[in-house]
């Protein structure tokens, strides 16, 4: 799975100084555009609301670059799964490793931002590499049953894209969960990234520790989708070989 | 229902056989449509239309292979023929029945294999290597002799989909070959390659059955079948017509198809 990732990323010029640099370009590019539109619409807050953009945005790409990657994984690995006969559970996680292994340099890009800005150290920050675990938990069953739903219903990826935005909006990613109107707060349970950005936001951003309830909330969601993901995933694989 | 990520191949030996099928039967269900979509689910619902239909690709096959012996499968297309290798190979769990596999099997399906048309001929060598339970070591032995075989060279580090179809077949054999399979399945793979090419893989194909491994080579070259196997099992609707000697069996499935011996029908492997 690993090797896969590698060769993947390898064959998108990754290993290559500019790949790396384009890894690094393309993420702050983002979070530069999104800041202005913070600037634009008036939105308050220095530079603890630009560590929040670009901090949150970056685990925010993490997950949803797995799930859409991850969608097309079954689909497009059809050689591999009419020929070799392997778990078919590898090309959704594989296709998580290689968001992984692209969002870790933004996590350096991340703390030079943070040091740049002059947020706060602490050691509460020793959450992180939980959360990420957390983010990687849930990038993996969003990836599997987005797979899954993609055999099936293959202009289900069209639909992605609109998909994201749309979780992007609803998730603390261009707002902090305090921006919240009171009628909103029910994003903060409906929507399963939410608490994963927003204890993320509280341990890197803040230097804060996070709300346990929130993480818990996170964890559930996580442990939901991976119960019925997999469940739906392993008890139609069989089907894969005559579906693509 | 049995899970793919659950297969396993048997470890006890049965004397000389390499694989047992018992009772086998394959049915799917697939869409109606070429690409499933919502919208032309939607539609045929709205349409009270029929969603899918039940293919019976295999129904009650029963076959032992052994070792040291070429086994040909023909029929038509359709006739489940791949079904068939893909059940014994672990890629398709059978419905009904049951397949032992006594051995380690390597399988050449189609064309490529499982190569990754993005990754170079080098990433695709290691990629499958480690799919099929080598460690790098025992792989990187092994490279030079692959590449060789395959005769393909610098091109190795080229992006597969930068290959021509007989550069892909011939890599494609070189790995399954290397991976010391104890059973070899081909299904209509060697077709592409150029004269050279052919010899040296049926050259290999002849070593590996001296070397008391089995095969098992789907073709429509009837020439070739007649030449390399010591049995042939014939194929149609997922069930067996006839299994036996090659000459005796090709005569039959061609005297079924209302053709004689032609070029066209003893097409080359």
């Amino acid at each position: 799975m690993l090797e896969y990732a590698r060769a993947d990323l390898h064959q998108r010029q990754y290993g290559t100084a500019l790949g790396q640099l384009w890894l690094i370009i393309t993420p702050l590019a983002l979070a530069g555009v999104y800041y202005l539109l913070l600037i634009i619409i008036g939105a308050k807050g220095g530079p603890e609301r630009f560590g929040h953009l670009t901090g949150t945005l970056f685990l925010f790409y993490l997950i949803t670059n797995s799930i859409t990657s991850g969608a097309k994984s079954i689909t497009s690995g059809n050689r591999l799964i009419l020929n070799s006969a392997f778990p078919r559970l590898v090309l959704p996680i594989a296709e998580v490793l290689i968001a992984l292994m692209r969002f870790l340099p933004t996590l350096l890009v991340y703390l030079a931002i943070h040091i740049i800005l002059g947020l706060p150290f602490t050691v509460q920050m020793l959450w992180a590499p939980l959360l990420i675990a957390l983010s990687l938990f849930f990038a993996v069953s969003g990836a599997i049953l987005a797979s899954l739903i993609n055999v099936y219903f293959r202009d289900a990826q069209n639909l992605l894209p609109y998909f994201t935005r749309t979780v992007l909006y609803l998730s603390p990613v261009l707002y902090t969960s305090a921006d919240l109107d009171d009628r909103l707060r029910f994003l903060e349970v409906i929507n399963p990234i939410f608490p994963i950005l927003d204890s993320w936001s509280a341990v890197m951003v803040r230097g804060e520790a996070p709300d346990l309830s929130t993480v818990l909330l996170a964890l559930g969601w996580s442990l939901a989708f991976f119960a019925v993901g997999t469940y739906l995933f392993l008890t139609r694989e069989r089907e894969f070989a005559v579906r693509i | 229902m049995s899970s793919l990520s659950a297969s396993k191949v048997s470890s006890a030996p049965a004397l000389d056989v390499a694989v047992r099928v018992k009772d086998l039967g394959l049915v799917y269900r697939t869409t109606l449509d070429k690409r499933p979509t919502l919208k032309n689910r939607l539609h045929r619902i709205t349409k009270r239309r029929r969603q899918t239909r039940i293919v019976h690709a295999i129904q009650g096959l029963n076959l032992d292979i052994h070792y040291g012996k070429v086994l040909g499968v023909i029929g038509t297309n359709g006739a489940g023929k791949t079904s068939l290798m893909r059940m014994i190979s672990g890629i398709i769990p059978p419905t009904s029945g049951r397949v032992e596999v006594y051995g380690k099997v390597s399988t050449m399906l189609s064309l490529g294999v499982g190569f990754n048309a993005k990754l170079t001929g080098r990433d695709n060598v290691y990629l499958g290597g480690l799919a099929a339970g080598m460690s790098r070591d025992e792989i990187d032995e092994k490279f030079d002799e692959i590449v060789e075989f395959a005769g393909l060279g610098d091109v190795i580090d080229a992006p597969m989909r930068t290959y021509s179809s007989g550069m892909y077949s011939r890599l494609a054999f070189a790995v399954a070959v290397s991976l010391d399979p104890d059973i070899l399945i081909i299904d209509e793979a060697l077709s592409t390659g150029d004269a050279r090419y052919k010899v040296k893989s049926l050259q290999r194909l002849q070593e590996m059955r001296g070397e008391n491994r089995a095969l098992i080579v789907v073709s429509h070259a009837m020439k070739t079948l007649k030449t390399i196997c010591d049995e042939v099992l014939w194929l149609d609707h997922g069930k067996v017509m006839m299994r036996g000697e090659p000459t005796e069996v090709i005569k039959a499935y061609r005297e079924f198809l209302h053709v004689g011996t032609t070029p066209e029908t003893d097409e080359d492997l």
